[in-house]
C-alpha cells in the first residue's frame, strides 16, 4: 500500500490485491485503515520515481511505434497508425504489449480505437480490447461520464442532473449542455467520437528514416551490435541515396530483453551516407560509454534512425589533390562523438572592440563561414593581440604613474616583474549602450615586456579620477 | 649486393611511382622539411625539422610558459607554410586555465589564420594522446599541438613511439608541449627548451620582435646546441638574433623612465 500526504492528512493512494480484498481503497485516510488493520505495510508515495518508471516504459514502447505520448500519472498513448501490420494485426499487437509488460511485472489494460478519447475511456473505464473503426459510438455509449476526461466537478454536476453515462449525454441537445457546463464537455464528446481531430504529443521527434532488426535470440557482443548497425546503415543508405540526402544526426536504439532501452546518438558536421563511417562513429561512441553500455541479458531489437537529414549531392572523385576538407570533417566527427560536440571548436569573430568578445570559440559543426581577423592599427614589430587570453582577467598589483602611465612593476601570481619596455596605452571603452547601470569602465591596455623577456598584456580598469579614484590593474593575456 | 643507399633510393622511387599510379597526391608520402631559414640551425637539424615526426617543446621555467607556446605556434605556422592545412590544438580544461585559452585574433596576427585552427578540449591527459593520434592520422592537417599538464609524464617512450609512427605514416607534424622540462626518454625527433629573451627595441624604443632563447636538448639528426631566434610575424619567419641584450639609447638628459610608446 502506498500512502501520501494529501491536504495535510496521510491518505492511501494505491492498494494491492490483498488490501483491496480486505476492503481498503484509495482515498481512505491512513489512520482509519490502520485502525481497522494495525499490521499494514505502507510505503511512502514517490511521484518522481513513478514518473521515471513511466518514462522507462514509454522508452520501451518505442519498439511498437515512434509516436509515444505520456498520459500521467500512469498511462501511455501510442499512435499505431501504420504499425499494426508489423505485429500481425491490432489485436495481436495489443496482446503482445500486455503480455510483455506483465512479464516485466506491470499490470496493464490496453485499448485500441480510432480516436484518442475513445481509447482512453475504454482503457480506463471499460474492459479494454480492440474497437473496430465503425463501432466507436456503440463502444462509448455504456461508459460512465468520467471516461470523457471531464473535470470531477462537471461529472458531479451532470450526475445531479441524473446524466450518468455517455449515452445519456448524447441523447440531449448540445446547445443547452454547452451553455450550462461549458464548451469543454462538448469538445470532449467531439474528440471521443472523432468529429474533432486530436493527436497525441509524442515524446521524441519523428525520425526521417528508420531501419530495424529483431532477433529471435538476444545478442550481446559489441562486434555483433556494430555489424548489425552497419547493415542497417546500408539499408538506410539506399533510401537516403534515392532522395539525395545524407544523415546529419543518427540515433541507434538498442532494446534489452529485460525492458531497458539504450539510446546512442551521433551527430556529424557534414551529411554522411557511408555505412562504414556510421559504424565507426558508433564504435567510438560505444567505446566512450564503457560500462554504461551494459547489454544485460542481450538485445532483442536494434533500430537505427536518421533524425535529421540534409541534402547531399553525389560528388565526382577528381584526379589530383583535393583540399581534404572531408577528412577534417570526419576527424571533427570522431572527436565530437568521443568527447562531445562542444569539445571541438572553431573561432568566430564579432563586430566589437571588447577583446574577450571579439573572438569566441564555438562548436565546430555550428561554424559555417570562415573567420577573418580585422586589421588593427596598433601593429608594430610585435603583434597587437596576445596569443593566450584568460577567460577571467587576473587581478595584479601594479605601480604606475598617474594619470595614465604604463606600469613600472607588477606582481602576478606572487612573482614580481620589472617592466623593461611598455607599449601603449590602447584605450578600449566599454559599450556604454549595453550596461544599464552606467558602470562601464574604460580599459587602457599595455603590452609590456619584463626584464627576462616575457611579455604580458595588462590593462588598467577605469580612468583615474574621471571614473574611479583607484584604478585596478589586470592581466588579460600572454604574448609569445 | 647493392649498397643500402641505392636500395633505399630504389624503394623511394618505387613508392613514388605507386603513389602516382594510385592517384594519390605526391606530398602525402614525402613532405618537405620544416625549415627555420637560419643556416646554423638548419645545418644542425639536417635540413630542417623532420616533417613526419613528433617534436617536444617545454619552457625552461614556469615564467616562460608563454614563450614556449609562442614557439610552438611559430613552428606550426612554419609547417602550415610548407604544407597548408588545419592546425589542431588539443588541451585539457585545466591547461587552459593555467595559461589561458588560445586567442583567435592573436593567432591570426602571429602567423596562423584563425579560420584554419581547430581547438579540441578533452577531459584527461590520456585523451590528449588519443586525440593527437587521431589528428596525426588525418590528411589535411598541417600541425598538431598537444598541451600536456605539468611534465607530461603520460607521454612516455611507448606513447611517443606510437605517436611517432602515426606521424610518419602520413608525414604529419606533431608537437608535444609540456609545462615543465623533463628528463624522461621519449621517441620525439627533437626536444626544445624555450625561454623568453629580452628583445631588441625598435627605432622608437618600443617592443621589438619576440625573441626566444632556445636550447636544443635532443636531436636525432645532429648535435645539440643553444640558439637565439626572433620571430617576425609579418613575414612568418624566424631570424637569427645573434645580438644579446638590448640596444637602447641611454637617456642622458631625460628622467629615468621606461621608454614608452603612446598610441596614435
Amino acid at each position: 500500500m502506498v500512502a501520501a500526504p494529501i491536504k495535510s492528512a496521510l491518505r492511501i493512494t494505491a492498494v494491492d490485491d490483498a488490501a483491496a480484498r480486505l476492503g481498503l481503497n484509495a482515498g481512505m485516510a491512513l489512520a482509519d485503515a490502520r485502525a481497522m488493520y494495525p499490521h499494514l505495510k505502507v510505503a511512502e508515495a514517490d511521484p518522481h520515481a513513478d514518473a521515471l518508471l513511466l518514462e522507462a516504459v514509454a522508452d520501451w514502447c518505442d519498439r511498437y511505434t515512434p509516436l509515444v505520448g505520456l498520459d500521467p500519472p500512469d498511462g501511455l498513448m501510442l499512435d499505431i497508425t501504420g504499425c499494426a501490420h508489423l505485429f500481425g494485426g491490432e489485436a495481436a499487437l495489443c496482446r503482445d504489449l500486455v503480455h510483455r509488460l506483465e512479464a516485466q511485472g506491470l499490470r496493464t489494460r490496453a485499448a485500441i480505437s480510432d480516436t484518442v478519447g475513445c481509447a482512453w475511456g475504454i482503457a480506463r473505464h471499460g474492459k479494454g480490447g480492440v474497437i473496430a473503426p465503425g463501432d466507436t459510438l456503440a463502444a462509448l455509449q455504456p461508459l460512465p461520464l468520467a471516461a470523457l476526461r471531464l473535470a470531477p466537478e462537471t461529472v458531479a454536476a451532470l450526475a445531479q442532473m441524473s446524466l450518468k453515462t455517455v449515452a445519456d449525454v448524447l441523447a440531449r441537445p448540445r446547445a443547452p449542455l454547452a451553455a450550462r457546463f461549458g464548451t469543454d464537455l462538448v469538445r470532449r464528446l467531439d474528440q471521443a467520437l472523432g468529429r474533432e481531430t486530436e493527436s497525441i504529443q509524442p515524446r521524441k521527434p519523428l525520425p526521417c528514416y528508420v531501419a530495424e532488426q529483431r532477433f529471435a535470440e538476444p545478442i550481446a557482443l559489441e562486434a555483433d551490435v556494430l555489424g548489425i548497425l552497419e547493415r542497417l546503415a546500408g539499408q538506410l543508405a539506399a533510401r537516403l541515396e534515392q532522395h539525395g540526402e545524407g544523415a546529419r544526426f543518427l540515433e541507434a536504439v538498442l532494446f534489452r530483453v529485460d525492458g531497458k532501452v539504450l539510446r546512442l546518438s551521433a551527430a556529424t558536421s557534414r551529411p554522411v551516407r557511408d555505412p562504414a563511417l556510421v559504424r565507426r562513429l558508433f564504435a567510438d561512441r560505444l567505446s566512450g560509454l564503457g560500462d554504461e553500455a551494459d547489454p544485460g541479458f542481450g538485445f532483442d531489437l536494434l533500430r537505427l534512425s536518421v533524425v535529421t537529414a540534409e541534402r547531399l549531392d553525389v560528388q565526382q572523385i577528381g584526379f589530383g589533390a583535393d583540399d581534404h576538407g572531408d577528412d577534417v570533417a570526419r576527424l571533427v566527427d570522431r572527436l565530437g562523438v568521443r568527447f562531445g560536440l562542444a569539445s571541438v571548436r572553431r573561432f568566430t569573430t564579432h563586430d566589437t572592440h571588447i577583446p574577450e568578445y571579439a573572438t569566441t570559440a564555438l562548436p565546430a559543426h555550428l561554424v559555417k563561414e570562415e573567420a577573418t581577423a580585422p586589421l588593427l592599427g596598433q601593429d608594430s614589430l610585435a603583434p597587437a593581440r596576445p596569443l593566450h587570453l584568460f577567460a577571467q582577467p587576473e587581478p595584479i598589483e601594479a605601480i604606475a604613474e598617474v594619470p595614465d602611465g604604463p606600469p613600472a612593476r607588477f606582481r602576478w601570481r606572487r612573482v614580481m616583474h620589472e617592466v623593461a619596455v611598455a607599449e601603449g596605452p590602447e584605450r578600449i571603452a566599454m559599450e556604454w549602450w549595453r550596461d544599464a547601470d552606467g558602470r562601464t569602465l574604460t580599459r587602457d591596455y599595455f603590452r609590456v615586456e619584463d626584464r627576462d623577456g616575457a611579455r604580458f598584456w595588462l590593462y588598467r580598469e577605469g580612468l583615474f579620477q574621471r571614473e574611479v579614484t583607484h584604478p585596478r590593474w589586470f592581466l588579460h593575456g600572454l604574448f609569445a | 649486393m647493392r649498397a643500402s643507399g641505392a636500395v633505399s633510393e630504389d624503394l623511394a622511387g618505387l613508392r613514388h611511382q605507386i603513389a602516382g599510379l594510385e592517384g594519390r597526391a605526391r606530398y602525402q608520402e614525402i613532405a618537405p622539411a620544416v625549415q627555420f631559414a637560419v643556416p646554423a640551425l638548419d645545418a644542425v637539424l639536417g635540413g630542417g625539422l623532420e616533417p613526419g615526426a613528433v617534436h617536444e617543446v617545454a619552457p625552461a621555467a614556469p615564467l616562460h610558459a608563454g614563450a614556449a607556446t609562442g614557439f610552438a605556434f611559430a613552428l606550426a605556422a612554419l609547417a602550415d607554410r610548407t604544407r597548408p592545412g588545419q592546425t589542431i590544438h588539443i588541451a585539457t580544461g585545466f591547461g587552459t586555465a593555467e595559461t589561458g585559452a588560445p586567442y583567435g585574433l592573436g593567432l591570426s596576427h602571429y602567423g596562423t589564420a584563425m579560420a584554419r585552427v581547430l581547438l579540441v578540449q578533452v577531459p584527461r591527459p590520456i585523451d590528449v594522446l588519443w586525440a593527437m593520434e587521431e589528428a596525426l592520422g588525418c590528411r589535411g592537417v598541417a600541425a598538431v599541438i598537444a598541451m600536456l599538464p605539468s611534465d607530461g609524464a603520460i607521454a612516455d617512450l611507448t606513447a611517443t613511439r606510437r605517436l611517432a609512427l602515426a606521424a610518419r605514416e602520413r608525414a604529419s607534424f606533431g608537437l608535444i608541449l609540456r609545462q615543465r622540462t623533463t628528463a624522461q626518454p621519449s621517441a620525439a625527433a627533437t626536444r626544445w627548451e624555450v625561454a623568453a629573451a629580452p628583445s631588441r627595441a625598435d627605432a622608437f624604443g618600443g617592443l621589438g620582435p619576440a625573441r626566444f632563447a632556445l636550447d636544443l636538448t635532443k636531436n636525432r639528426r645532429g648535435r645539440c646546441g643553444r640558439f637565439v631566434l626572433e620571430w617576425n610575424h609579418h613575414e612568418r619567419a624566424f631570424a637569427d638574433a645573434a645580438l644579446s641584450g638590448r640596444v637602447v639609447a641611454a637617456p642622458v638628459d631625460r628622467p629615468a623612465r621606461p621608454p614608452l610608446r603612446r598610441a596614435g
